[in-house]
C-alpha cells in the first residue's frame, strides 16, 4: 500500500522544528500504538532526524486495508491532532524490522538503550523496509536512495495503483487487474472465445437446434388445429389452399406423412447435436485445461509451495468441464427454448387473445421469484467448489501420507477425519439441489397452473360462448405442455450460469497469474559457457521481513569445485536456488559468466545449471527416459554411461526389465538410495557446466557413496561444482570450502586452512564427526 | 577433548526444557522492552512467544533470547499463575506481539473475481479489507471460530459464528 506523503496538516505542524517539506527523505505511515490500538501515524526521515508523528483515530473512522482503498483525487482532510517526537539520527544504531505475529515492530538503539520506535500492521511493511534502508543509506553517508532499483522505484507512482474505472485499489498491483470491474460478463466473453475456434461446427449445431425447434412449434398446431379442426372437420374451404378440396383421404394421408416427416427430422437432428456437441466440448475442454496446465508449469516455485495439491487439482480437472457445461447446453438452449416459448405466445396470441393471456398471467411472478432466488446459487457454487476442493485436499493428503498413517494406526482416525469435509461437500451438494428443486418447483408450479386454467377455461369457452372449436382447444393445451420444456430448461439454466462462470472465474486466475520468474525481453545466449559464477552483495528471503541470506559475496572460478557446509536451515540450499534462479534476488545480483541471471535466456541457464537435490523427482516411465529427462535426445550407451558413472547401472540391470523398467506413480519401487542415483545420472546426461549437488548423496549407504564420489570425481572435471553436504567427508575433494550460518558466509578455505582454525565451526563438526566415526568403528 | 564437550553441552542445552517460576524476574526497561534475570543471568529484551496461541494462549509461554537464534531461556507454563505485575509486563508484549482484532459485526461480504471484501466492526474499530479467494486465507480453527488473513496476512479472528447475527452468517456463509 503506498502512501508516501506527508498531509499538510502535519507539514504544518513540524514546521514548529524547523523541518520544511522540502527536507522529507522518505515516509512511511504507521497505523498501531505500542498497546496495540489502531492510530493515524507516519514516520519521516530527514538528513539528521526520525520523527515520529501519531494521534489517536477521530471516531467514526475506518481502518483500510489494501486492495479496499477507493482512491480520492484530491487529498484526504486530516484534521487530526499529531503528536510529533523527533530521533537523532545520529544517535539510532541498528535499526531494526521485527516482523511478530500480527504486527510489525520499528526498533532501535538510541543512545545505547533499545527502544521501539514505531509498530505497524502488515499493511505498510514493504514500505517500511524501504524507509529503513533510506535509513541506513543516510547514516552511512549515501544517497538516501543509493542501492534501490528497479521494482521499488517504479511503485513509487500511486496513480498505477488504483483502478481508472472505480478508483479502488487493485488487490494485486502486479497484475493491474480490479475485482469489482471484473464482472461476470467479461468473464463471460472471455470463455466464448474459446469457442469461436469451432464456429462451424456451432453455426450447424445453433441450425440443427433452430430447426428442431421449428418443429416442436408447428407440432401442436399439426395435431391439434389442422388435424382436428380442418382435416377431421372436412374444412373444404381450408384444404382448398393446398389444392386438396374434397379429397380428405389423401389430406389425412399427406398430414401423416408430414408428421412423420417432422419426427423424423427431429431425431436427425438430435442425432447431429449430441454428435458435435461432444466434439466441441471435449475439444474446448481440452484447450482449455492444456492453457491452465501451461499458465500452472510458467509459475514460478512460490505459486505451488502456496497451494495446496488437491486444490490445484480440482480446478484443472473439474472446474474446466463444468465451464464448458454452460456454454455448449446452455447458451444454445438459451437461443432455442427462448426462441420456442416467444413463438409459442404469438401463435397462442393469435388463435385466441384472451386464452393467451390467461396463459402467460404468471410469467412476471417466475422472474419475480428468478431474480430473487439466483444469488444464492453464486454463492452456493463457490462453497462447493471450496468444499469440493477440501475433500480432494484431504485425500490427497492422505494418500501420500499413507506410509505414516499405517505405522502409526491411524486409519480410523483418518478416516474420522475424512468424513468432516466430505460431509461438508454433501451438505454444499444437497443446498445446490435443494435451490434447484426451489426452482424447478416453482416453475412446473406455473406450468401445471396455466394448464389447468387453461383448460377450465377453455371448455367454459367451447361449451358456454362457442367462441373457439375443440381443436383450438386443444392446440392450446398442446403449447401450453409444450412450455413443460422450456420452463424446466429455464430452472436450471441460472445454475448452469453460476457453476460455469464461478468455475471460469477460478481457471482465469490461474491463467492470469503472472509468474514472479519472469525472462527477459531479449535475452542473453550463453554461446560457450565457461561456468563461472559470482555473486554479490545477495540478499534473499521468502517472506519480506526474514532474510534467509545476507549480504553474500562469493565468487566461483571455472571449473573450481565449492563444498558449502553449514546447520540445518542456514541458507545454503537457498544459496542454490538462487543460482539456478527458482527464486530471484532481494538486493544484490548473480552473474554467470558475468551476466546477471536474471538477463540470461531461461533455457540457456537451465540447461547450463543441473541439480542434484535432496527430493528426488521421478515421474511415471521407464527408467530410461527418467534418465533422459530434459535430455529427450540421448542414445542408450548415453544412458547406460551415465548410469553407470552414477552407481545405477548394477541395481538397474538387476530389475526384471532393466532400462525399460516402468516406475510406479511416486516411484514406489525405488528405494531412496536409488532414486538418487538415478537423478545424479540424469544431471551427468544432461552435461551441465554447473554441477549442483546439495545432498546429493544423503541417502545412499557409505558404500555406494564411495563409488559415486569416485564418478563425481571424473564428472566434475570440466565443470563448475557446487557441492552441499552434512558430511565433511563427502567434500574431501573440494578445492575450497565456504561455512554458512545464519544466512552469512563465515568462513572460507581449503579443508586444512578451515580446519586449522580451532575456535571455527568447521573445526568444531569436522572433530565432532571424527569423533562420532571413530565410536561407530569401534 | 574439551572442545567436544563444549559441544555436547550445546546439544544438551537444545533438548532440556526449562520452566520459568516465580523466582526469575521480569522488568519493564524505558525502551517499552522485557528484560529477564534468571539464576542470576540478565536476559535483555527478551522475546514472548505464545506456545498454543489458539488453542490455549495464556499457558506454555516460551521466552527465548534477542537473538538470531532467539535460543529459549525457558517456558512458562501458565502464565495466570504468575504475580499480577509480572503478568502485565508480558501480556503487553503479547497484544502487540499477536495482533489479531475480533470482528463483531458484519456489515458486508462480497465476494469479486476471486477476492472478498469485507467490511466488518472489530474491537478495535471499524476496518475494510480483502482477502485472496484462492488461497486459504481463511483458518477454520474449530466448527465456530475463524482466522481470517487479508492480503497482507494481517489477522483477524471470529471468536464465535454462532454468537453473530443469522444475517451476518448469511453473509459469511461462503466461508463456513
Amino acid at each position: 500500500m503506498k502512501d508516501n506523503k506527508l498531509t499538510k496538516n502535519i507539514l504544518n505542524k513540524i514546521k514548529e522544528y524547523k523541518i520544511h517539506e522540502s527536507d522529507i527523505l522518505s515516509v512511511c505511515p504507521i497505523d498501531l500504538s505500542f498497546e496495540g490500538e489502531y492510530i493515524l501515524g507516519y514516520i519521516f526521515l530527514t538528513k539528521d532526524y526520525l520523527g515520529v508523528c501519531t494521534s489517536d483515530i477521530p471516531s467514526g473512522y475506518t481502518h483500510f486495508f489494501r486492495g479496499t482503498k477507493v482512491h480520492k483525487k484530491d487529498e484526504d482532510e486530516d484534521l487530526a491532532e499529531y503528536e510529533v517526537k523527533l530521533f537523532d539520527l545520529k544517535k539510532i544504531e541498528h535499526i531494526h524490522v521485527e516482523r511478530m505475529i500480527g504486527a510489525v515492530l520499528l526498533s532501535a538503539e538510541y543512545d545505547g538503550a533499545p527502544i521501539k520506535i514505531a509498530s505497524l500492521t502488515n499493511t505498510y511493511l514493504e514500505q517500511l523496509n524501504l524507509f529503513v534502508r533510506h535509513t541506513k543509506n543516510i547514516k552511512n553517508g549515501k544517497d538516501f536512495d543509493a542501492d534501490i532499483v528497479g521494482k521499488e522505484v517504479e511503485e513509487e507512482d500511486e496513480e498505477l495503483l488504483y483502478c481508472p474505472i472505480c478508483g479502488t485499489m487493485y488487490p494485486d498491483p502486479a497484475k493491474k487487474v480490479c475485482p469489482k470491474c471484473t464482472n461476470k460478463r467479461t468473464i463471460f466473453a472471455r470463455v466464448l472465445k474459446y469457442f469461436f475456434k469451432y464456429k462451424f461446427s456451432i453455426a450447424i449445431l445453433f441450425l440443427s437446434y433452430a430447426l428442431g425447434a421449428a418443429i416442436s412449434v408447428v407440432w401442436p398446431y399439426l395435431t391439434g388445429k389442422v388435424l382436428f379442426d380442418h382435416v377431421l372437420e372436412k374444412d373444404s374451404e381450408y384444404l382448398a389452399r393446398f389444392g386438396l378440396a374434397g379429397k380428405f383421404m389423401l389430406a389425412l394421408a399427406i398430414l401423416a406423412l408430414i408428421m412423420i416427416g417432422s419426427r423424423i427430422i427431429e431425431e436427425i437432428t438430435n442425432t447431429v447435436q449430441m454428435a458435435l456437441m461432444a466434439r466441441v466440448a471435449t475439444s474446448t475442454v481440452n484447450d482449455i485445461k492444456t492453457d491452465v496446465f501451461s499458465a500452472m508449469s510458467r509459475l514460478s516455485l512460490n505459486f505451488f509451495t502456496s497451494k495446496q495439491t488437491g486444490g490445484l487439482m480440482t480446478r484443472v480437472l473439474s472446474d474446466s468441464n463444468r465451464v464448458t457445461e454452460f456454454f455448449i447446453d446452455g447458451i444454445p438452449s438459451i437461443f432455442i427454448h427462448g426462441m420456442t416459448i416467444i413463438i409459442t405466445f404469438v401463435v397462442m396470441y393469435r388463435l385466441n387473445w384472451q386464452m393467451a393471456l390467461i396463459a402467460c398471467i404468471l410469467l412476471p411472478l417466475l422472474v419475480f421469484m428468478t431474480v430473487k432466488l439466483r444469488p444464492g446459487l453464486w454463492n452456493l457454487s463457490g462453497k462447493r467448489h471450496r468444499a469440493e476442493k477440501a475433500v480432494s485436499s484431504k485425500a490427497n493428503d492422505n494418500l501420500t501420507g499413507a506410509r505414516v498413517v499405517k505405522a502409526f494406526g491411524q486409519e480410523e482416525a483418518e478416516i474420522e477425519r475424512f468424513t468432516n469435509p466430505n460431509n461438508n461437500l454433501k451438505e454444499a451438494e444437497i443446498n445446490i439441489v435443494k435451490l434447484r428443486n426451489k426452482f424447478t418447483i416453482l416453475y412446473s408450479l406455473v406450468q401445471e397452473i396455466s394448464s389447468i386454467w387453461i383448460w377450465i377455461i377453455g371448455v367454459f369457452f367451447v361449451l358456454k360462448t362457442d367462441k373457439i372449436d375443440l381443436g383450438v382447444l386443444l392446440t392450446f393445451v398442446g403449447y401450453v405442455a409444450h412450455l413443460n420444456g422450456p420452463m424446466n430448461f429455464f430452472s436450471r439454466v441460472f445454475r448452469m450460469w453460476s457453476e460455469s462462470i464461478n468455475a471460469a472465474q477460478r481457471l482465469f486466475e490461474i491463467i492470469d497469474s503472472i509468474p514472479e520468474i519472469v525472462e527477459k525481453e531479449n535475452p542473453i545466449h550463453l554461446m560457450k559457457p565457461r561456468g563461472e559464477i559470482e555473486l554479490s552483495n545477495v540478499t534473499f528471503g521468502y517472506t519480506v521481513s526474514r532474510n534467509v541470506l545476507k549480504n553474500i559475496n562469493l565468487k566461483v572460478k571455472e571449473g573450481e569445485v565449492l563444498g558449502i557446509v553449514g546447520r540445518s536451515g542456514a541458507g545454503k540450499s537457498t544459496l542454490v536456488n538462487l543460482i539456478s534462479r527458482l527464486y530471484d534476488v532481494k538486493e544484490g545480483s548473480i552473474k554467470i559468466d558475468g551476466v546477471d541471471v536474471k538477463d540470461l535466456s531461461l533455457s540457456d541457464l537451465r540447461k547450463n545449471v543441473a541439480m542434484v537435490s535432496q527430493d528426488t523427482y521421478i515421474f511415471m516411465g521407464s527408467v530410461a527416459k527418467n534418465i533422459a529427462y530434459g535430455n529427450e535426445n540421448a542414445t542408450g550407451d548415453e544412458i547406460i554411461r551415465a548410469a553407470k558413472l552414477a552407481g545405477a547401472h548394477d541395481f538397474i540391470s538387476k530389475m526384471p526389465d532393466g532400462y525399460d523398467t516402468v516406475i510406479g506413480a511416486s516411484g514406489k519401487d525405488l528405494s531412496g538410495g536409488e532414486k538418487q542415483r538415478i537423478s545424479i545420472a540424469r544431471a551427468i546426461l544432461a552435461d551441465p557446466k554447473i554441477l549442483i549437488l546439495d545432498e546429493a548423496t544423503a541417502s545412499v549407504d557409505t558404500e555406494t557413496e564411495k563409488a559415486i564420489q569416485n564418478s563425481l570425481k571424473l564428472l566434475v572435471k570440466g565443470r563448475t561444482t557446487l557441492s552441499i553436504a552434512h558430511r565433511l567427508s563427502t567434500l574431501r575433494d573440494a578445492d575450497r570450502l565456504i561455512v554458512i550460518d545464519n544466512g552469512r558466509i563465515v568462513e572460507e578455505g581449503t579443508h586444512a586452512e578451515l580446519d586449522q582454525n580451532e575456535e571455527g565451526f568447521f573445526h568444531k563438526l569436522n572433530e565432532l564427526q571424527n569423533k562420532s566415526l571413530a565410536v561407530t568403528n569401534f | 577433548m574439551a572442545e567436544i564437550n563444549t559441544y555436547e553441552k550445546e546439544a544438551e542445552e537444545m533438548t532440556r526444557m526449562t520452566v520459568i517460576t516465580d523466582k526469575d524476574k521480569f522488568e519493564r526497561t524505558n525502551g517499552g522492552f522485557v528484560n529477564l534475570t534468571k539464576d542470576g543471568i540478565l536476559f535483555e529484551r527478551v522475546k514472548v512467544v505464545r506456545l498454543f496461541p489458539f488453542t490455549d494462549a495464556d499457558k506454555y509461554i516460551s521466552i527465548r533470547e534477542n537473538s538470531a537464534k532467539a535460543k529459549e531461556i525457558g517456558i512458562i507454563e501458565d502464565l495466570g499463575a504468575l504475580d499480577e505485575n509480572t503478568q502485565e509486563i508480558l501480556r503487553e508484549q503479547l497484544r502487540l506481539n499477536y495482533f489479531t482484532p475480533v470482528i463483531e459485526k458484519i456489515y458486508n461480504i462480497k465476494d469479486e473475481y476471486g477476492y472478498a471484501y469485507f467490511h466488518v466492526l472489530t474491537d478495535k474499530g471499524e476496518c475494510k479489507f480483502a482477502i485472496n479467494m484462492a488461497s486459504n486465507a481463511v483458518t477454520k480453527l474449530s466448527d465456530s471460530r475463524l482466522i481470517i488473513m487479508d492480503l497482507d496476512e494481517n489477522r483477524f479472528e471470529i471468536r464465535d459464528v454462532n454468537a453473530l447475527t443469522q444475517k451476518e452468517r448469511r453473509k459469511l456463509d461462503l466461508f463456513l
